[in-house]
């Protein structure tokens, strides 16, 4: 088959035109299939969280905004059989509905941050933000997304902090959140929180079940002074996101109707290609190309289309991916939209698979022409 | 024998009727021999070509060509038949456009087991035997009627085929380009020895070959053979006298 590779290529380029428009047209149809993909894999990473983390939540709250729990109560939670750690954790947002730029707040004890997040400063230093009371660490895509330095004074609401450390984190969407010192965001002026938490993060040890933990928790608070609401981190986030769990499953089918639509632009392209060629394909039969042969052409050509708007769709899509730290977040949980390899082979794959399935009809249509009929059109 | 036609019929179809171009007919053509067809146009000639080209199946009827008898055997074992074979040289040349005159020639060559060191050989071979070694690079458009009916041929040749079938091959050029591309062809068949069988309206261009048919409402007529018989039946027919 490399033996006619500059026939193939030099028929592409013949109609670069037809060839580039094609290419290009591809090339959208997986960016918004990649897009979607990181989308959706991003709420799978948070959902399906492990289950050694517990959120413990104020009872039939919603927002952070609205969840008040005593502080104390991580002196009880850490009692209880099994709980390695309790970290009360104050939550602000600037937005609790679903929305494209959620910059949210996390105050923790500084001095529990590392034993709980994997963070890596790649700015900054954990000194400079232990020893500020106003610091703060902001993850990368938040960084990038707000265009903040290290030293920058920043302000949401009446929250006001400077950064003293850029992180990055082996979840990605940690990279979204600002993490501060838990009594700096609990005197907030015009906010009463001294002595209240928005939850507490529970880290459960080996030995531990989360379910059983969980009703231990909701059952010791049941009479008071405030009801829990107790979840693995997984099931916390998928409900603070439920809102948009739909809007992206639909978003999926979207994801697909793309290469549905790529699928039918490059049999339409490759079609008309043949259609072009009729007589070429009988003379090159004439001298003696199989069915098999004109046939491998033609697949080839489709393939090579459908891939190479593949390549471009999909680098284009990882590249923005990237650079972008874009995220959409609701009810302080962000998904973000990352890059993977997973997501990228999957693009590559699905062109190749796209243009074999758009090449196929095209290919037996020129393959069994008739020679004779070819060879008598003008 | 080289090609040996017996009984040959064509029909085809067309709405309701049924044109019948090729009616048994019956044909020897020897190795080395440079035959011309000629007859009125829609009479069959393509036809009778493109069955023996083996581009096309008759309705009844036997060819066997160089022993192997064509019109049985299966579309792809008849495509690589073709490929080592037959050299069809087209009316219109017919070369891809998107190729240089040395890829034109090259792509018989991609279908038989010739590394890329022996294909050059070959392509350079058929171009000089062309006259077109120095435009190897050029494309179609780059070249004049002539030149590319010259490459046309010299894709028919590269393959050194047994067969070369060349269907109106000056019906598109001007006389004098027509004598050229003829000398060259009666030079292919008498200094290579190629088997030739070429249609043609031209009857100037059927003296120039070897042996002159006629087709005629679906029958062959040889009329090379029939000027030999006439000659000898007239001193018989006068000895009847
Ligand atoms: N594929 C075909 N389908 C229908 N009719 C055909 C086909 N090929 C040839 N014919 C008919 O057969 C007759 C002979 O055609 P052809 O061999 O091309 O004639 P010639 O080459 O002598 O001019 C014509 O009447 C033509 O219309
Ligand atoms: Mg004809």
């Amino acid at each position: 088959m490399f033996k006619f590779a500059p026939y193939l290529l030099k028929t592409l380029w013949r109609h670069r035109g037809r060839t580039m428009l094609t290419v290009s047209g591809s090339a959208v149809a997986l960016f918004v299939f990649c897009f979607v993909g990181s989308v959706q894999e991003g709420m799978d990473r948070l959902t399906s969280q492990s289950d050694s983390t517990l959120i413990v939540f104020q009872a039939n709250k919603f927002c952070p905004a609205t969840s008040h729990l005593p502080q104390d109560y991580d002196q009880i939670i850490g009692k209880m059989p099994g709980v390695q750690e309790v970290v009360p954790i104050q939550v602000f947002t600037n937005n609790c509905r679903a929305s494209l730029d959620v910059v949210v707040f996390y105050g923790v004890p500084a001095e529990k941050i590392q034993k709980i997040r994997d963070f890596d400063l790649i700015e900054g230093s954990w000194d400079e933000f232990e020893s500020n009371q106003d610091a703060g660490i902001v993850g990368e895509s938040v960084a990038r997304r707000r265009n903040l330095k290290l030293g920058t004074k920043f302000s949401v609401g009446e929250v006001k902090v400077t950064v003293a450390g850029i992180f990055n984190s082996s979840d990605r969407s940690e990279e979204d959140y600002v993490y501060t010192h838990l009594d700096f965001l609990q005197r907030t002026p015009g906010m009463n929180l001294v002595g209240t938490v928005t939850q507490h993060e529970v880290v459960l040890d080996d030995s531990a079940d989360a379910v059983k933990t969980s009703s231990l928790i909701d059952d010791e608070f049941r009479a008071g002074p405030v009801e829990t609401d107790t979840r693995t981190k997984g099931v916390f986030q998928a409900s603070s996101l439920a809102d948009l769990v739909e809007l992206i499953e639909l978003s999926h089918y979207l994801g697909y109707a793309c290469i549905g639509l790529m699928t039918m632009l490059i049999s339409t392209t490759t079609f008309m290609a043949v259609q072009d060629r009729i007589k070429e394909h009988s003379v090159l039969q004439t001298l003696g190309f199989s069915d098999s042969i004109v046939f491998a052409l033609v697949l080839a050509e489709s393939v090579l289309i459908s891939v190479g708007g593949g390549v471009v769709g999909t680098g284009v899509a990882m590249l923005t991916l990237a650079g972008s730290g874009l995220s959409v977040g609701a009810e302080a949980v962000t998904i973000a939209f990352s890059p993977s390899v997973g997501l990228a082979l999957t693009g590559l794959v699905g062109s190749l698979a796209v243009g074999i399935a758009a090449g196929v009809l095209p290919a037996v249509a020129a393959a069994r022409a008739d020679i004779i009929n070819g060879l008598r059109q003008a | 024998m080289l090609i040996e036609i017996r009984n040959l019929t064509k029909s085809f179809q067309k709405g309701d009727e049924t044109i019948t171009p090729l009616r048994d007919v019956s044909l020897d053509i020897d190795e080395g021999e440079f035959v011309s067809l000629m007859g009125p146009s829609g009479t069959g000639k393509s036809t009778l070509l493109n069955q023996i080209a083996g581009i096309d199946k008759p309705t009844s009827g036997t060819i066997a060509v160089n022993e192997t008898e064509i019109t049985t055997i299966s579309r792809s074992r008849l495509a690589k038949w073709r490929a080592a074979n037959v050299g069809y040289i087209f009316q219109t040349h017919n070369l891809i456009p998107v190729l240089t005159a040395y890829e034109n020639v090259e792509l018989p060559l991609l279908l038989l087991p010739f590394n890329r060191a022996e294909r050059q050989r070959r392509v350079q071979i058929a171009l000089e035997a062309v006259e077109l070694l120095d435009r190897a690079n050029h494309y179609p458009r780059q070249l004049s009627g002539g030149q590319e009916q010259r490459v046309g041929i010299a894709r028919a040749i590269v393959t050194d085929p047994k067969v070369v079938v060349a269907d109106e091959p000056t019906g598109d050029l001007d006389s004098a380009t027509s004598s050229h591309i003829l000398d060259l062809l009666k030079r292919l068949n008498s200094e290579l020895g190629t088997t030739l069988l070429m249609v043609t309206h031209d009857a100037d261009a059927a003296a120039t070959a070897g042996r002159q048919l006629r087709l005629d409402d679906g029958r062959l007529i040889d009329e090379s053979r029939q000027k030999d018989e006439l000659s000898l039946a007239v001193p018989e027919g006068n000895a009847h006298v």
